[in-house]
Parts: C-alpha cells; structure tokens; sequence
C-alpha cells in the first residue's frame, strides 16, 4: 500500500460518518468514490458500516411496543386530567378575582385612592341559604400592583370558597381599565348585617361597607 | 370548540408522535412502567398546549424536548424504581422480539443474535454517546433536532456520535459486509 491510498485510507476513517450521512460535498464524495474503486479494504469498511446502520435501524423494529391500548389511552387520560386542570385553574383564577370583586362596587365613581372615600352605603338583599352573586363593575384609571383587600363579613354570611371565615385577605395586582367580577355569598341565617371591604395599597387605605339584607323564602327581610 | 373537539385535535396532532416518544421514553428510563408513566406526564404537559402545538410545522421534537426534560428532572425517581424486581421481559436482553419475522427462519434467527450482540454493544456505551446514538441512529432524530431537544452543542453532539459509531465498530469486529455475523 503506498503513501497516497493509506493517506485516502485515513480520509475515509475520517469521513465514513459523513459519507454514510451524505453530509460530504460533491468534490468530496468524489474524491472518495474514486479511492474506494480502487481499495478493497476501504470497501469492506463501507459495507460495515452500512450494514451496521441496517442493523440499527432493524434496532428500533425490534423495540418492543407500549402495552397495548396504553397510547390510546395515555391520549384520553391526558384530554381527561388536563380538562380538570383547567377547571381547577378557572376557580382559582375565580377566587382571585373576588379581590377585585369587592373592590369594583367601592371603586365605581369614586375619587383616587389617596382621596377621601365616597359617601352612601350601597346594599343587598339575600335570601338565606341561597348563593347571591354580586356582579361589580371595577373601573380603574391605572393598574394597583400589589394591593391588599381584606373582607370582614357579618356573623351568619359566608363566602364561596372561605367556609367559617368571617375575615379573609388577600395579596393582589387588579388591572387598569373596566373588570366585571362575581362575588359569591351565602347567608347562613337571617341576621344580615354589614360587609366591610377595606383596601390597603401604596400606604393608603380605603374602606367599603355594603349593607347585606336577609330574609327567608317566607319570612320578611332583616338587616 | 367543544371539550370534544379539542380532545380530537389532541389526537390527531399527537397519535403519530407517540410511537417515537414512547421507544425515546423506553430507551431513557429503561422499563416499560417508567416509560409509560414518562409519556404520560409529558401529554399532560402538552394538552393545556394543544394550539401552541398546531402552530408547530413538527410537534415531534418539541414533544421530545418536554419528555428529555421531565426524564432529567425525575432521573432520581426513576433511578429509585429502577432498583426493584422487574418483569423479565423488560430486561434489557429480552426486548428483542418485536422484530418482524421474514419467512426465512435462519435469516431471522441470526438478524436476532446480532441484535443481541448490537444491544450488549450499545448498553456498554457511555450514557452520553448512547443517548445520542439511539436518538440519532436509531429513532432518526437530526443532530440539530437533538441539539434542540437536549440542549447540548453541536459540535458535542456530533463528537459524541463519532465516538458511539466507533466503539461499537470496534466492539462488533465480526460484523461482515454481507450482513451475517462471521
């Protein structure tokens, strides 16, 4: 073997990766094909390799498959769980909004927050046993980031989500602009009485109070 | 659209990935249960994804990536439970049986004992050099579809390859051009 077919030997060792993937240039495969016309050994070496690329592609043929129905079902299982994700996500983000809930009514028309509140004392009327949903418009000129809202609630009212509270806080941002949000009650008895809704933000503090009315299905109401 | 409807979406964007991930998923935690429940956590991942994934020319790298991920992340769970009595037929050497008999009885004996001798070649690998050559080799994976799904270099990648590709030349000498083993 002279210098130059063992110099053409050593390129295809440094090339057979590349000639199999075809990622050689066409003068490059060309100088090569004419190498291996003429070298027998450079030809078996080829043939290896390309039977051994075979045999790893059979590789994968012989990989046993997953039991069978499990992809189907994998497919399903994930539609299913992620479904109720979601709705779990949804009431999350429903909880969270009650922070703005409570502070929408109070905002509504009101002068900025380090202002003095607005006067009147909205109310409701609940009938005992039965979830009331406050639907309340929050209309904000700029976004409050990291503002803190606390609800106290008169003995015998609850609210979803917070069952024996009378007091619950939360850490929030609420968003510039117009937000309409639920917050859901139940009265527990007919005592009614008053909810207090006080935000606290960049050192400023407000307070709501929204008047809640009970009655029965037959009984008249009661504040 | 309805909670049918995406279900549906889901399943003909994903059904004809699944075969790969799962193998992918097999190859990385080494027995059909983690594999499952591998494949299993990366489709929860990828349902809240579902419009994301249409925008995708090729979901399948990204699905990939998710289940690479999530294997790295839980190598220690899944290192854990690989240390307990497994079926037999998840062991290492029994997982030849898939393949696809020929008519021809001794072509099929011997293409089995050279995948049995290919599978003891690539178990010896490096972990590196084989997760690369499975992907590459094996499961078809481009070097720069693995680079993305791995987050590793190029270069690294293909270096890598070189090396597995070698070693298992060196390590099948009898490997003969005529495809039997001598």
């Amino acid at each position: 073997m002279d210098h130059e077919t063992t110099t053409r030997c050593t390129a295809l060792d440094e090339r057979l990766d590349d000639y199999v993937d075809g990622g050689l240039t066409a003068d490059e495969r060309l100088a090569l094909d004419t190498h291996l016309a003429g070298c027998a050994s450079c030809r078996l070496r080829l043939e290896r390799e390309r039977e051994l690329r075979a045999l790893l592609t059979d590789y994968r043929a012989a990989t046993p498959a997953p039991a069978e129905g499990f992809l189907a079902a994998a497919v399903a299982r994930a539609a299913r769980q992620g479904r109720r994700e979601q709705r779990r996500r949804w009431l999350g983000a429903a909880s969270g909004a009650l922070i703005a809930a409570s502070l929408a009514l109070w905002l509504v028309g009101a002068p900025p927050l380090s202002q003095a509140p607005a006067p009147g004392l909205p109310g409701i009327t609940m009938t005992v046993a039965e979830p009331h949903t406050l639907r309340l418009l929050f209309d904000s000129g700029s976004a409050l980031a990291d503002a803190r809202l606390t609800v106290e609630l008169p003995p015998g009212v609850a609210l979803a989500g917070f069952p024996g509270r009378r007091e619950v806080s939360w850490h929030t941002s609420l968003e510039a602009g117009r937000n309409l949000l639920p917050l859901t009650l139940v009265a527990m008895d007919g005592a009614g009485g008053e909810l207090l809704a006080r935000l606290e933000h960049g050192g400023a503090e407000r307070t709501f109070r929204l008047q809640i009315t009970t009655r029965t299905h037959d009984a008249k109401e009661t504040t | 659209m309805s909670p049918r409807d995406d279900r549906a979406r889901f399943s003909a964007l994903l059904e004809p990935e699944l075969p790969r991930l799962y193998r992918l998923a097999l190859r990385l935690t080494g027995t059909r249960v983690d594999a499952e429940d591998l494949l299993q956590d990366v489709l929860l991942k990828a349902w809240p994804m579902l419009d994301e994934l249409e925008a995708l020319d090729q979901p399948g790298p990204w699905l990939a990536r998710v289940l690479y991920h999530r294997f790295v992340d839980e190598r220690r769970r899944f290192a854990r439970r690989r240390l307990r009595i497994v079926d037999e037929a998840e062991l290492p050497a029994q997982r030849i049986d898939a393949l696809a008999d020929s008519g021809d009885d001794l072509h099929d004996y011997v293409r089995r004992e050279q995948l049995a001798l290919l599978e003891q070649a690539i178990e010896s690998l490096a972990e590196s050099q084989r997760l690369v050559l499975l992907m590459h080799d094996v499961e078809g994976y481009t070097l720069p579809e693995i680079h993305s799904i791995t987050g590793e270099a190029l270069g690294t990648l293909k270096s890598r390859l070189h090396r597995a590709r070698r070693r298992l030349r060196e390590l099948l000498p009898e490997l003969a051009g005529d495809g039997t083993i001598s």
